[in-house]
């Protein structure tokens, strides 16, 4: 069984927020409007940290891309009262939104601030929805949504290896954040295999891995020179 | 790095208690006609990709658009497309909010009440091309066609160019200009090097890349093509870990990326570069052989008249030493001396200086004083990363065959340019020419047309451009959104959006090798919209033979076909494909084997639509004295065509005498004086003395230009790294904050002499003291609903300041203060 | 409000009836063949014309989607001059020339959240297509009715029996 990981190299990373339209508009991901974007209710799967350091002007600055973390140990999963956020079998930590009662528990519990709440019902009309992705459906007012790792793109990968009776070969499954880095700063693969990509990274002096002393073990690595 | 929740929290922005009751829905996001409808219901959910180039910015990245049952859902970089290689940016993922944008034209439209009034009503093609062509005509039979004008706004270099120059040339009008124009800001290579070209910098090679303000990963010509170069300097392996220093007065997207950000008062990169070549030349880091062989004016140096001239070493040496340098940069002479000799030892090196850093009325002496390191630490042999691209071998359009109107009209000054002109290399000024259509000088204008572009939005002056849009009898415009600037047209006519429309993009500027994309439909036209290429064909049918002819195409997928032809029969190059790389394609020319037999050209064609485009990454043999098209055939210290430009000016205006020198150099706003003119040199930026802050704006990669306002996913996206959705802010350091009693959130204003508008305060360190900058995008007040309304235009409280050679916009220019509004 | 419930039980029960009986005889009033533009006779295209599912429904091998066919792949066979004289070819005729799409209603779906995926079941899986669909070959009429119905609990039972992945995320998205 596959583990799926995630390794954002920031040293490559600009920045550039690429990612972050690249995930908005694979998972339909409604925008709000302005006035509540800017009270903290703007939704991103993938989101943006910028960190500042150091004194002026030796001050580095440093921007972040933070999907959710599909953590090994969930803390959201454990709260959940309904079994709408669960840790599947290959490692990614799924969100069924018609399960979902949008208690948020699984909000307050992770770490990472990873989900976000649909506060409004995201109005798309029918004709919408031939312009929209297919693959992935439209979440509903109240509740909880989050990165899926595409798990959308799994399922399709997996029919494809299966019709040609193959193992999915490393590199074939990427999220769409992945795809269109610019600066091919994000990796994505099974970490189980120690012949993939994303595994021989994760042993780089560089990776690292947010709070990890909280015990969650996080499957997004990032890799980074700097302290 | 650690991170604690607190933190994610904290950055995650304060969720108030504030309850709005709106939201977006897509009804309002989204307008699509029934017939795509229809085809979504009864689609089988049958995936297809479609490769094109994106349109979002000039920078002519190759694109993948994801179609189900035919229908665009979702946009990738194309994977085997050599300037992205599958990279994208932000802004070209919201191109399909473009497609489907709710305020787009649908149909030709003629403005019914006031200028700007915002009344219109929907006429038929035909109608609207009459009207057009009627008056085109009696311009024309009255010997006045060239009070035509055409301002082509697209900034891609497309056929498109070409195209529109063609139609102007047979119809006989000398007034076709682009604006923003990419030939200005090649002014400093051409009076250096005497290649009117932007350069290529190819980091594979180099040690140490020391930038001026040279924004490449954002305001770059090519972004993504330079996040691609920029992630080779990052590579796993610590040997190819090149150094990458930052000059800025704010951090910028590159800064925040390079090893060393330095601050610097904005407009003095030229004298911080004369301070670097103070140092590398007392220190001898200089590459000595280079400069004696290929450059000329390095020392003092005596003209066939027997009169002696200043030499660089000498202007340098005399004028910047690093103290003095210091005292006008603002950085301390310890980092001067400090970053002169790690460029002087990290061998091979590039210094950049282009790609947003020009925006000073002194940029273009500034990017001479930065390139001329280039010559110092002689990066012009094969290791080095700088070079020029190679024109592609496509077909030049067939000869205009001009008539006798035409001829007459073709004659005419062109009136893009004052005759008394400031700006001595270029062929078009916005403020020039808003002046003479103001002045009837030399003559009036009696129609614009306008192809894309918001020159109202963009341009520093707005309200005199608005003036000149009301005086002139007809504006029409090509574009498929109303702008601020097509609310003054007579007639729009509606262009496609690049995913509907054929286009071909070619050399995308600062780009390493000669390459062209294909820009094809991906869906049918929505609505009933045109390409503009075809529409001037269509024009010219109805003006006449004389004009038609000029462009004897059935369609413009024709007239790119013939261009590509060449191509074809070339044999040179190949068509973009999968593991096609460079080296192995130059390893196969090399041995006289040729990638790809194609059996015909519509084979070819075929193979160059679907994969998106062609590319020769090969370089024809260049020796290096080849390199420099100067008069003296090397690299001119000491620019012998700025030197014969201004003589020639002087002379127009009557004779070489001192004193009409001194007018001529005054009038110029130049301050320098005799040789050093014409050398690399720092020039004093004219200042309103007393106001306190330099105002610097900024462009966002998610919304270059302005352009991108109209797309809620960019428009969400804007301040995405100070989670400012939306709005605009002004950035300031901590310093000047509490100086002024602001504190970050607060709202202030920001006052020059020309006006003031109100942000809300960023504090923090990652701007220079005394700086104030403002990211240009927002603060339109047309541009359909989810631009109008939304953040502010910094260039409205812009002095109406140029750049003093080459005409460029100079919005680093203005000094302003601030205050806390209550 | 005990007593208003007395008061107004007997008229409650008398209007449900009458409400009940109304549907009743809607229901049954109602010809379930309706609901298809043409009267498609599966049955006689599988065992007179030798056809097999695929051969229409093209997909169904290497898509999630089947499709319903329409007027491309009936072209295939039927052209202005028809096969039969059968009124319904007639109909299908009408379609062909003008070039319009027939209306067909879909009978078997699922809801946009959840994934299902004909390649994964037929090629993948080698189910025949009677276990979802019913024995086709045998139907004279136009599908009105699902043979099966795709509802989660029908799904669950099957991958229970066959031991197949009940990970939310293989079918849920």
């Amino acid at each position: 069984m596959p583990k799926w990981a995630m390794v954002i190299d920031l040293d490559k990373c600009t920045g550039c927020g690429d990612c972050m339209a690249a995930c908005k508009l694979e998972n339909n991901i409604a925008i709000v409007s302005p006035e509540e974007a800017n009270v903290g209710r703007v939704m991103f799967w993938m989101d943006m940290i910028t960190t500042y350091e150091g004194e002026y002007p030796n001050i580095k600055v440093k921007r972040i891309p933070k999907p959710c973390f599909h953590c090994d140990n969930p803390p959201c999963t454990r709260v959940c009262p309904v079994y709408a956020t669960y840790k599947n079998d290959e490692g990614l930590v799924g969100q069924i939104y018609h399960r979902c009662i949008g208690c948020r528990y699984c909000m307050v519990a992770c770490p990472y601030t990873a989900k976000v709440f649909n506060w409004y019902e995201p109005k798309w009309p029918d004709e919408f929805k031939s312009c929209l992705n297919p693959d992935v459906s439209l979440r509903m007012v109240g509740v909880v949504e989050k990165c899926s790792f595409c798990a959308h793109r799994l399922i399709k990968v997996k029919e494809n290896a299966d019709m040609e009776e193959r193992e999915i070969y490393d590199g074939e499954y990427s999220p769409a954040c992945g795809e269109s880095c610019p600066t091919n700063a994000i990796y994505f693969g099974d970490i189980d295999n120690k012949e993939s990509q994303v595994y021989k990274l994760s042993q780089s002096s560089r990776s690292y891995r947010e709070m990890e002393n909280l015990g969650t073990e996080p499957k997004v690595i990032y890799l980074s020179k700097r302290e | 790095m650690e991170i604690k929740r607190r933190d994610f929290l904290k950055l995650l922005g304060g969720i108030s208690g504030a309850v709005a009751f709106s939201a977006y829905g897509c009804n309002q996001i989204i307008d699509i006609p029934e017939r795509l409808i229809e085809m979504a219901k009864k689609g089988a959910g049958i995936e297809s990709w479609k490769n094109t180039i994106c349109g979002q910015c000039p920078g002519g990245c190759g694109i993948s658009v994801r179609l189900i049952d035919g229908i665009p859902v979702y946009i990738k970089g194309n994977p085997i497309y050599p300037v992205n290689q599958g990279g994208m940016c932000p802004s070209g993922h919201s191109a399909l909010e473009v497609l489907y944008n709710p305020d787009r034209i649908k149909e030709p439209m003629k403005r019914i009440g006031l200028p700007g009034s915002g009344k219109w009503e929907s006429i038929s093609w035909d109608e609207a091309l009459q009207i057009i062509s009627d008056y085109m005509i009696k311009q024309r039979e009255n010997n006045k066609s060239h009070q035509v004008v055409f301002i082509d706004g697209s900034e891609q270099n497309s056929l498109m160019k070409e195209h529109i120059s063609h139609f102007m040339k047979a119809y006989g009008s000398p007034n076709y200009y682009q604006y923003p124009s990419v030939k200005n800001s090649s002014v400093p290579f051409q009076l250096l090097q005497g290649i009117e070209q932007i350069p290529s910098y190819d980091f594979f090679n180099t040690k140490y890349i020391l930038s001026f303000g040279s924004n490449f990963l954002e305001e770059g010509y090519s972004p993504i093509y330079y996040s691609k170069m920029y992630a080779h300097l990052r590579e796993e392996t610590e040997a190819r870990r090149a150094r990458f220093i930052q000059i800025d007065s704010r951090m910028s997207l590159t800064a925040a990326n390079a090893d060393r950000w330095m601050p610097i008062r904005p407009g003095t990169y030229g004298a911080l570069a004369l301070g670097v070549a103070y140092v590398l030349i007392r220190e001898e880091l200089y590459d000595k052989q280079f400069v004696n062989k290929y450059t000329f004016g390095f020392e003092d140096w005596t003209d066939k008249n027997g009169q002696t001239h200043l030499g660089f070493k000498s202007n340098v040496l005399g004028n910047y030493y690093p103290e003095q340098v210091s005292e006008i940069t603002g950085v301390q002479s310890e980092t001067i001396l400090e970053i002169a000799r790690e460029l002087g030892i990290n061998k091979p090196s590039l210094v950049l200086g282009d790609q947003g850093s020009a925006d000073n009325t002194n940029s273009t002496f500034s990017q001479m004083a930065v390139y001329s390191l280039n010559a110092l630490l002689g990066n012009f042999n094969n290791e080095s990363g700088l070079s020029f691209t190679d024109q592609p071998p496509l077909a030049e359009l067939p000869e205009v065959k001009v008539d006798k109107l035409a001829t007459i009209g073709n004659k005419q000054p062109p009136i893009g340019l004052s005759q008394n002109s400031a700006f001595p290399f270029t062929n078009f000024s916005v403020d020039s020419f808003i002046e003479n259509v103001l002045a009837d000088d030399p003559y009036p204008v009696s129609a614009l047309f306008l192809y894309k572009g918001n020159p109202l939005f963009n341009a520093l002056n707005h309200h005199d451009f608005a003036e000149a849009l009301k005086k002139i009898p007809l504006v029409v415009s090509f574009d498929s959104f109303l702008t601020e600037t097509s609310e003054y047209a007579d007639i729009i006519l509606p262009d496609h959006t690049f995913l509907e429309k054929w286009d071909e993009i070619s050399n995308i500027p600062s780009v390493g090798f000669t390459h062209v994309g294909i820009q094809q439909p991906v869906i049918e036209p929505l609505f009933n919209t045109r390409n503009s290429a075809e529409v001037l064909v269509d024009l010219g049918n109805l003006i006449g033979e004389s004009v038609s002819n000029a462009l004897p195409f059935e369609n413009y997928e024709q007239e790119i076909k013939f261009r590509v032809e060449k191509i074809y029969r070339s044999g040179k190059g190949a068509i973009i494909s999968e593991g096609l790389k460079g080296s192995w394609l130059e390893f196969l020319h090399q041995r006289g084997w040729q990638e790809g037999e194609y059996n015909s050209f519509n084979e070819f064609w075929e193979l160059l639509t679907r994969n998106g485009g062609w590319w020769n990454p090969i370089k024809q043999k260049k020796y290096i004295k080849n390199l420099f098209k100067t008069p003296s055939g090397k690299f001119e210290f000491y620019s012998q065509l700025l030197k014969k430009k201004i003589d020639q000016i002087v002379l127009s205006r009557g004779e070489d005498t001192p004193q009409n020198r001194e007018l001529l150099i005054n009038s110029l706003n130049i301050s320098a004086r005799g040789d050093k003119i014409f050398l690399p040199h720092h020039e004093e930026v004219p200042v309103d003395e007393g106001i306190p802050l330099y105002l610097t704006t900024y462009k966002l990669l998610t919304n270059r230009n302005g352009q991108s306002s109209n797309q809620p996913m960019m428009q969400e996206m804007f301040g995405y790294t100070n989670r400012k959705y939306w709005s605009s802010w002004g950035e300031i350091h901590p310093k000047t904050a509490a100086q002024n009693g602001i504190s970050d959130g607060d709202w202030m204003w920001i006052e020059s002499s020309v006006g003031n508008i109100k942000v809300q305060a960023k504090v923090h360190p990652c701007v220079m003291r005394d700086v104030v900058a403002v990211p240009f995008g927002l603060g339109h007040t047309s541009y359909g609903r989810f631009a109008k309304g939304y953040g502010i235009n910094p260039y409205s409280i812009v002095k109406n300041k140029y750049d003093v050679i080459n005409g460029n916009s100079a919005p680093q220019a203005t000094r302003v203060k601030i205050s806390r509004a209550t | 409000m005990r007593d208003l419930i007395k008061k107004y039980f007997k008229l409650l029960i008398i209007s449900l009836f009458v409400i009940s009986v109304l549907i009743f005889w809607a229901a049954s009033g109602a010809n379930p063949t309706n609901i298809q533009p043409i009267a498609y006779n599966h049955k006689l295209h599988i065992e007179s014309v030798e056809l097999i599912c695929s051969d229409c429904h093209i997909y169904v091998e290497s898509m999630p989607s089947a499709t319903i066919p329409n007027i491309s792949i009936c072209e295939e066979c039927h052209s202005d001059d028809p096969i039969t004289d059968s009124p319904e070819e007639l109909k299908l005729i009408k379609y062909i020339v003008e070039e319009e799409q027939i209306p067909w209603q879909q009978i078997y779906s699922v809801p946009d959240h959840v994934y299902f995926s004909h390649r994964r079941h037929v090629s993948i899986g080698e189910l025949d297509c009677s276990e979802c669909h019913g024995h086709v070959e045998e139907m004279t009429e136009p599908i009105s009715y699902p043979a099966w119905l795709p509802s989660m609990d029908n799904c669950i039972a099957c991958h229970n029996e066959l031991k197949i992945t009940k990970d939310c995320l293989s079918c849920h998205m």
